[in-house]
C-alpha cells in the first residue's frame, strides 16, 4: 500500500528525456557501429544492404504498433508471414495482384482468429497468440518439409528498391494518417491507456481491439508480398523469430509495453532501423550469432528498463 | 487532558507542490480530534507521515513522549499508530485473517510455519468480538463486497489498541450500518483514554462526533476549535477562507415538473442487481435515487446509460430510439458521470484533452479528420468552463485532485452538450468548494431544459437538489417522494431499511 515515495522527478524518469530517448540510442548506435567498422556501415552498398532489411520489418511493426498500443502483444507475425509467403508463392503463377490480395486477406484472417479469441472470449492477448503462433507454424512447416515451395518467376522479378520503398512509405504514410488524424487511431489510443473508461465514453473497445489485429495481419501478409520477391522461395523457417524482433525494435523505438498515451508514431521507424544497425553492425563485426544474441539481450533490457513507465504498469492485456 | 500527540512543525513537498506547510498540533488523550479542509489541504499527508506511508519532510511527531518516525505501517503498528484508509487498504487473494495479522504474523508462526488455524481461529474470535459475525476468518477477502472488507480493515487497525487511531475518509465508503460500528469504535478508544484523528468531508458527521476539530488550508494549520462552539458555516468558512454563500443547494419549492417524459425505463432487470424498474425521466427535472449503497441504484445509472450487462427490458428516449448500448447512448445525448470515476469516468494515463475530447471525436471531425487546433481549443474552451485547476490541457488527469478530475469528466459531457445526465455520486468525496460549483452547474443545466438523474449516498443532497426521489430497496423502487421542504431524512430512511 506505500506509495511511491517522494514524487521528486529525476531526469531520467521525465517525459521529455523519455521520448528523446530512442533517438539518442538510434545515434549512439550507429555512432558505436561507425567507429567499431571504421565507418564501413556507412559505405553505400552498406546502406543499401541495411535498407534492404528494413522495409519487410517495418511494415510489420507498423501492424503491431497498433496492438501494441492497446497493451497487447501479438506473436504471430513470423508464423503470420510464412503462411502468407506461402499463399503468395501459389498465387503468383497465376496473376500478381491476385497473389498481393491473397497474401494481405490471409494475414486479415489469422489476424481475425487472434481478434476473435482476444475479444470473445476475454484471453489475454499473449495467451492467444502464442497458441496461433504454433499452430500456423505448424502449418507453415507441414507444405514446406518436403521442399521448399518456390514462387514464379514474375514476382522475384518485381524486386527492385524502389518499389519496396513505395510500399513501405506507402504503408507508413496511411498508418500515420489513421492514427493521428481518425477517429480510429484515438479510440486505440484510449484503449491502450484506460479500456473501462474508453468504454465509458462511448469507444466500442471490442471492435478497436478486433481491428487492431485484423491490421497487423494484415500489414504481415502485405510484408510477406516484399518478402517473397525478396528471397524467392518459402522455406520452413520464412519468418523465424519475426515477433521477437518486431517487439524489440518497437520497445527500443521507445514504444511503452503498457501501450496506451505515451505512445508515439515515430517508434515504428526509430526502432526498426536501430534495430538493423545494431544487428548489421554485429554480422560485420564478425560475432557468431550466439554473441550477438547475448548483445541484443543485454541492450534489450537496458531500453526496457529506460524506457518503461512504471506508473502504468500492469500486466499485458 | 495530557497530551498524547504532539506534532511540531511538519512538513513536506512533493516537487513544486508545498503539501503540508509547518503544522503544528497537539491531540490530547482521549479525544477525538477531526482533521478538516478542502481537497488537496494536505489532511491525508499529514496522517500518511505520521503512520510510515510517506516519510517526513520535516519537523518530528513524539506519541507519548516518544519520537515517531517510521518507514512503514507495520514499524508504525508497532508504536501504537494505525490507520484506516480512504482506498481499498485489504490485499485480495488472502484470506480475511491474514489480512487481519498482515505484518504481524509472529503470535502463529513455528520454526517458519505458519499456523493456518490458529490464525483463522484468533481472527474469527476478534471479528464475533467487533460483532462482525457474519464475517468469516478463513474465508477470502475477494467473497467480500467493499463495505464487508472495510469492516474487516477496521479490525485490523483497532485490534491491537493502537495509541493513535487515524481514520481517514473511511465513512463514504460505508452504509449507515457501517458508519455506526465505526462510531462505536471510535468512542471506545476514546474512553479507553487514547485518541482518534477522524478526516472527512462530511462536516455533520464531524460535529456530531468529534470533540474537536483542526482545519487545515493549503496546506498549512489554520485553526482549532472545539466542535460544541462552532456550527457547519463556521467550518466552511474556515475552510474555504471566505464566506461560502448561502446557495449550497437549491433553495426553491414548488417548481412544476414538466410533463414532457424524456426517458422512459420499462420493466428493466439487471440479475442480481435490480428487478423490474421502471420510471419516467421528465424534462428539466432533477430526479433523486438515493438507498443503502447495495440497493441496485448505482446499477440503475449504468442500465440507463446502456452499461449494464445481460439487462433485460427497455430504455427509451421521447422519441422511441432505444438505448442499448453505450455508444448509442452517448449519440442520443445521455451523459454519465461514474461513482467509480478514477476507472469508469476518466482515463487517468491521459491528458485532461483527451478526456475531454472523447466523447465528442464525431461530432469534432471534419469529413473524419481531426485536427489538433480544433481539439484543443474545445478541451481548453470546456475545462475552463468547469474552472477546472490545470496546469494547461496536456496535463495528465491522473496528476488532478479528485474535486478536479470531476470537472474534466462533466467538462466532457458539458462539451458533448447532452440533454439527459445520469450522474452517479457526483459529489463523492469532493470539497465544499466544488460542491457548490457542481450544485449550481446542476441547476443552470436544469434550467437550460436539461435533466438529470442523480445517485447519491448523501440524504442531504438528495433533499436539497432533488424536484422527485426515488428511493430503491433491493433492487426494488420502494418509495417516491416530490421535493417539498418538509420532507425530513427520516421520511427517506424508512423507505431504505
Amino acid at each position: 500500500m506505500a506509495k511511491n515515495d517522494e514524487m521528486r522527478p529525476s531526469i531520467l524518469d521525465s517525459d521529455t528525456f523519455k521520448g528523446l530517448l530512442p533517438f539518442i540510442g538510434l545515434v549512439v548506435i550507429l555512432g558505436v557501429m561507425y567507429w567499431l567498422t571504421d565507418g564501413r556501415i556507412m559505405q553505400p552498398k552498406r546502406l543499401r544492404l541495411l535498407l534492404s532489411q528494413v522495409y519487410y520489418p517495418m511494415i510489420v511493426a507498423t501492424g503491431v504498433f497498433f496492438v501494441m498500443t492497446l497493451g497487447s502483444i501479438d506473436f504471430t507475425e513470423g508464423s503470420t508471414l510464412g503462411v502468407a509467403s506461402i499463399v503468395i508463392s501459389q498465387l503468383s503463377f497465376y496473376s500478381i495482384p491476385l497473389a498481393v490480395v491473397g497474401g494481405i486477406l490471409t494475414g486479415a484472417a489469422i489476424g481475425a482468429v487472434n481478434g476473435f479469441f482476444h475479444v470473445r472470449f476475454r484471453l489475454q492477448s499473449f495467451i492467444v497468440t502464442i497458441c496461433t503462433m504454433y499452430l500456423f507454424r505448424g502449418v507453415c512447416a507441414y507444405f514446406t518439409t518436403e521442399t521448399a515451395v518456390p514462387a514464379s518467376a514474375a514476382i522475384k522479378a518485381l524486386d527492385s528498391d524502389n518499389l519496396k520503398i513505395g510500399i513501405t512509405l506507402a504503408v507508413l504514410i496511411v498508418a500515420f494518417f489513421l492514427f493521428k488524424f481518425t477517429r480510429i487511431g484515438n479510440d486505440v489510443k484510449a484503449t491502450g491507456s484506460g479500456e473501462t473508461a474508453a468504454r465509458f465514453s462511448g469507444v466500442r473497445t471490442d471492435r478497436v481491439k478486433f481491428f487492431a489485429f485484423v491490421a497487423a495481419g494484415a500489414l504481415t501478409g502485405l510484408a510477406a508480398f516484399v518478402n517473397v520477391i525478396k528471397v524467392g522461395s518459402i522455406t520452413s523457417t520464412a519468418g523465424n523469430q519475426l515477433e521477437t524482433q518486431i517487439l524489440i525494435s518497437l520497445v527500443l523505438g521507445g514504444l511503452p509495453i503498457t501501450g496506451g498515451s505515451k505512445v508515439r508514431f515515430s517508434n515504428i521507424v526509430v526502432g526498426t532501423l536501430m534495430y538493423t544497425v545494431l544487428n548489421n553492425g554485429l554480422v560485420m563485426l564478425g560475432y557468431d550469432s550466439a554473441t550477438q544474441q547475448l548483445i541484443k539481450g543485454v541492450v534489450f533490457l537496458i531500453f526496457v528498463a529506460l524506457t518503461i513507465d512504471r506508473k502504468a504498469l500492469k500486466v499485458i492485456k | 487532558m495530557s497530551v498524547l500527540l504532539k506534532a511540531e512543525h511538519i512538513d513536506k513537498r512533493f516537487g513544486i507542490t508545498h503539501a503540508v506547510n509547518d503544522v503544528s498540533i497537539d491531540v490530547s488523550a482521549g479525544e477525538i480530534r477531526a482533521l478538516i479542509g478542502e481537497n488537496g489541504s494536505g489532511k491525508s499527508t499529514f496522517c500518511q507521515m505520521l503512520c510510515g506511508i510517506y516519510t517526513i519532510g520535516g519537523g518530528t511527531f513524539t506519541l507519548d513522549g516518544q519520537v515517531v518516525n517510521v518507514k512503514n505501517q507495520v514499524e508504525a503498528n508497532k508504536l501504537g499508530v494505525s490507520i484506516i484508509v480512504q482506498e481499498m487498504g485489504t490485499l485480495s487473494g488472502l484470506t480475511v485473517a491474514e489480512n487481519i495479522f498482515l505484518g504481524h504474523e509472529e503470535p502463529f508462526m513455528s520454526h517458519g510455519i505458519k499456523n493456518t488455524r490458529a490464525m483463522i481461529r484468533e481472527g474469527q474470535k476478534l471479528l464475533d468480538a467487533y460483532g462482525f459475525n457474519s464475517i468469516r476468518a478463513g474465508a477470502m477477502i475477494d467473497s467480500y463486497n467493499f463495505e464487508d472488507r472495510k469492516l474487516v480493515e477496521i479490525v485490523k487497525a483497532t485490534y491491537m489498541k493502537p495509541k493513535i487511531l487515524i481514520v481517514d475518509e473511511t465513512t463514504t465508503a460505508l452504509s449507515q450500518n457501517g458508519r455506526l460500528e465505526l462510531y462505536k469504535i471510535m468512542d471506545s478508544v476514546k474512553a479507553d483514554g487514547r485518541s482518534v484523528i477522524f478526516i472527512s468531508h462530511d462536516l455533520n458527521e464531524i460535529l456530531t462526533h468529534c470533540d474537536t476539530i483542526s482545519i487545515l488550508r493549503d496546506g498549512e494549520y489554520i485553526d482549532t476549535v472545539k466542535a460544541s462552539e462552532i456550527d457547519e458555516d463556521g467550518l466552511k468558512r474556515l475552510m474555504v477562507g471566505r464566506e461560502i454563500g448561502s446557495a449550497y443547494y437549491r433553495t426553491d419549492y414548488g417548481k412544476a415538473i414538466s410533463p414532457e417524459v424524456v426517458l422512459s425505463v420499462k420493466n428493466v432487470t439487471v440479475p442480481g442487481q435490480i428487478e423490474n424498474i421502471s420510471f419516467d425521466l421528465h424534462r428539466g427535472e432533477i430526479l433523486g435515487f438515493g438507498g443503502l449503497s447495495e440497493c441496485g441504484m448505482h446499477e440503475v445509472g449504468k442500465a440507463v446509460f446502456g452499461a449494464s450487462l445481460d439487462r433485460s427490458g427497455t430504455v427509451t428516449l421521447s422519441d422511441g430510439t432505444a438505448i442499448n448500448d453505450i455508444p448509442s447512448a452517448v449519440k442520443h445525448s445521455i451523459a454519465y458521470a461514474s461513482k467509480d470515476r478514477d476507472n469508469e469516468s476518466i482515463i487517468l494515463n491521459e491528458s485532461i484533452r483527451n478526456n475531454i475530447v472523447l466523447p465528442s471525436l464525431d461530432d469534432l471531425a471534419e469529413s473524419h479528420l481531426l485536427k489538433a487546433g480544433k481539439l484543443n481549443h474545445f478541451a481548453q474552451e470546456y475545462a475552463e468552463k468547469m474552472q477546472t485547476k490545470m496546469q494547461g490541457i496536456h496535463q495528465l488527469v491522473s496528476d488532478l485532485s479528485g474535486g478536479n478530475k470531476q470537472k474534466v469528466v462533466l467538462a466532457r459531457w458539458l462539451g458533448k452538450g447532452s440533454d439527459i445526465l445520469v450522474l452517479d455520486s457526483p459529489t463523492r468525496g469532493i470539497d465544499v468548494k466544488v460542491k457548490q460549483a457542481i450544485y449550481a452547474l446542476m441547476q443552470e443545466l436544469t434550467a437550460q431544459g436539461k435533466s438529470i438523474i442523480m445517485i447519491s449516498e448523501e440524504i442531504p443532497e438528495l433533499l436539497g437538489m432533488s424536484d422527485r426521489i426515488l428511493i430503491m430497496k433491493d433492487g426494488k423502487i420502494n418509495g417516491e417522494f416530490m421535493r417539498s421542504e418538509s420532507l425530513s431524512e427520516e421520511d427517506l430512511i424508512a423507505k431504505m431499511v
